[in-house]
């Protein structure tokens, strides 16, 4: 979100600041790395679309409810498995529920927990991977070779065992995607770690008496915001597609909360008896959320690899 | 070379001894601990003292590691207090049957993805290649439970009732009949599928970066036509990467045949393992975890060795 902000609102206005003195030369701003990005970004219309599709799914959730009302407390046991009508735009599930008023109230849960899942993981796997990187040797070692014990293992595999011993509310579920996703950033932010540090802003700082810990955490994490976040967007889409599958799987949040996955699974039981809308709203609805994230992470990813752009 | 193997080799070795710490400090994190998980919640404090004493919990940790590593080693992998059997019992059963489905579907996406991929690359940025970049993008992007659903219901509900809806039951053996045969078409059709948009991406950008190399040029000045430029040159180089992909992507295929087999109830590890996770049968689900991750990082060896075998700059620089 934050490459849009710093996206100039009113483009065509005449710019102030250093961009306004310069004379004669290209009109072009010549601008951070951000605003550079940004531009990047903005041109990529596929990304665009992906910004556009993530906060329609974030209205229809959030604001959704309140255009749409409809009971998702008590059951309707004379209206279930309804067909789509006037009344319930995409008829009812197997306890009554309108599923358009349940695709909203699902997906709160979905998005919630993905954004973060993926935020916990990040900001952890940044931490561990910039010290294993920073500090080296031996800690390093052991750092990493936890990191490649853990990925050895299937994420679902992994996701399932933890989800059959802690049985998972939201905030457990929240920890035990976040537990399974940290790896790949700890591995991305650690490689570029070591190529960080051994610039001479990185001896700067050391020479002015700057700590370890001021050097990972002002200068070398600032410097991989370009990786984490183009990480932590395919980061969220993973997380919306762990959490639908652990739900799916019988091991998700408990009734009565629900989420995308969990409604599929009820839908399931019902794949024989034609009632289309238990199975394609809920799996359109994260197939498209997903979509969006990964786009805009592919964006993002031409936005801050200069080496991939084109100029 | 041999000083990459044995590199490569020593890797290996540390990380399935992760593994095997990992699930060790799973066992002790189980709530209420082994005792208690195995004997139920109305065990007495007695009887869980004595299933301690009996089982060697009692003693301190690193010698209960000790014991487990030399448990695991002499292939002892656990027992199935629900199953009534061991865990190498029931993975003899069930392993076999999820090597197949993988075996199977992995060839399939092999085939199909190593040609689409040329295709794209060759015909980049035309009306084919944007169609199958924006399916394999969808793809990968799809719930793989919700694939194999709708797969179902297109194709195994009515009004088509082409294939069966449920995976294989019988022996392997009954594999080559149609009825057991057909039943495999639809869990292999939903991996190999998602298989298929990953794979044909690689293929794609793999090829790309090999028809804009020196020697693709220098082949067309000696005069070779395109189709040989393509099949004897470029080929070649541009699966070498897809051998490192095959070994990346294992646990991805595993977790894909976790879902398959559980929507397919196709009787493989995959099922065993989600019933396991179900009843909380924990001897099976560590017992599994510790049998996929040695195949994981096998898978990654080998692919490493293969790929050093068919690129000498690996060889030489490692």
């Amino acid at each position: 979100m934050s490459v849009r902000a710093s996206v100039p609102d009113f483009p065509n206005q005449p710019q102030l600041g250093p961009i306004a003195e310069v004379e004669g030369g290209e009109a072009r701003v010549a601008g951070s790395a951000w605003a550079m990005g940004a531009r990047v970004f903005v041109e990529n219309r596929l990304a665009v679309v992906g910004v556009a599709v993530v906060l329609f799914m974030f209205a229809f959730c959030f604001i959704g409810p309140l255009l749409y009302r409809t009971n998702q407390v008590n059951t309707d046991i004379y209206n279930l498995t309804a067909a789509p009508s006037s009344q319930h735009l995409l008829g009812t599930d197997n306890l009554g529920y309108d599923v358009l008023g349940r695709l909203m109230i699902g997906g709160q849960t979905s998005l919630e927990i993905g954004l973060i899942a993926a935020v916990l993981a990040t900001t952890f796997g940044v931490i561990w991977g910039a010290v294993a990187g920073f500090v080296g040797g031996w800690l390093d070692q052991v750092m990493m070779r936890i990191v490649d014990s853990l990925l050895a293992i299937p994420t679902l595999f992994l996701l399932l065992v933890l989800a059959a011993m802690f049985i998972p509310s939201i905030p457990m579920l929240i920890l035990i995607v976040a537990l399974v996703a940290w790896l790949v950033p700890a591995r991305l932010i650690r490689g570029e770690t070591l190529s960080l540090r051994t610039r001479e802003y990185v001896d700067a700082v050391r020479v002015m008496g700057g700590s370890g810990a001021r050097i990972v955490l002002r200068h070398i994490i600032p410097n991989t915001i370009g990786t984490i976040m183009v990480n932590a967007t395919f980061q969220v889409a993973d997380a919306i597609l762990a959490i639908a599958a652990l739900s799916f799987l019988g091991l998700g949040v408990p009734p009565p909360a629900t989420n995308w996955g969990a409604m599929l699974s009820d839908g399931v039981n019902y794949t024989f008896q034609g009632y289309w809308w238990l199975i394609y709203p809920a799996g359109l609805a994260i197939v498209i959320t997903v979509v969006a994230f990964n786009l805009i992470g592919d964006a993002m990813r031409d936005a801050f690899e200069v080496r991939l752009q084109k100029r | 070379m041999t000083g990459f193997l044995v590199r490569r080799l020593a890797q290996s070795f540390v990380v399935v001894f992760g593994v095997t710490v990992i699930t060790f400090v799973l066992t002790r994190m189980l709530p209420g601990g082994v005792a208690r998980a195995i004997l139920g919640p109305h065990a007495s404090p007695p009887e869980i003292a004595q299933f301690n004493h009996d089982y060697g919990l009692d003693l301190p940790w690193w010698q209960q590691y000790i014991n487990y590593l030399n448990q695991l080693l002499h292939g002892n992998l656990g027992f199935s207090y629900h199953l009534n059997e061991t865990v190498v019992q029931l993975l003899s059963t069930h392993l076999p049957r999820t090597l197949i489905l993988l075996g199977i579907s992995t060839l399939i996406a092999l085939a199909v993805a190593v040609p689409l991929g040329i295709m794209q690359a060759v015909r980049r940025n035309k009306l084919e290649d944007y169609f199958f970049t924006s399916v394999s993008f969808a793809l990968y992007s799809m719930p793989p439970f919700w694939l194999s659903l709708i797969l179902i219901i297109w194709f195994a509900s009515p009004p088509l009732n082409l294939l069966p809806p449920q995976g294989p039951q019988g022996e392997i053996s009954s594999y080559l009949t149609w009825d057991q045969g057909s039943a495999l078409i639809l869990p292999v059709a939903s991996l190999s599928l998602v298989t298929i948009a990953l794979f044909s991406r690689y293929m794609r950008s793999s090829t790309l970066d090999n028809l804009v190399q020196d020697y693709v040029r220098t082949a067309r000045a000696k005069g070779v036509s395109n189709a040989g430029v393509l099949y004897r040159h470029v080929l070649r180089n541009a699966l070498i990467p897809i051998i490192t992909l095959l070994g990346l992507s294992l646990p991805g295929i595993f977790s894909g045949a976790l879902i398959t087999e559980a929507i397919f109830n196709y009787p493989g590890m995959g099922l065993l393992f989600w019933n396991s996770a179900q009843t909380r049968d924990y001897p099976v689900l560590l017992g599994v975890t510790v049998v996929v991750a040695v195949a994981t990082v096998a898978g990654n060896l080998l692919a490493d060795v293969f790929y050093a075998a068919a690129d000498p700059r690996v060889r030489v620089s490692g």
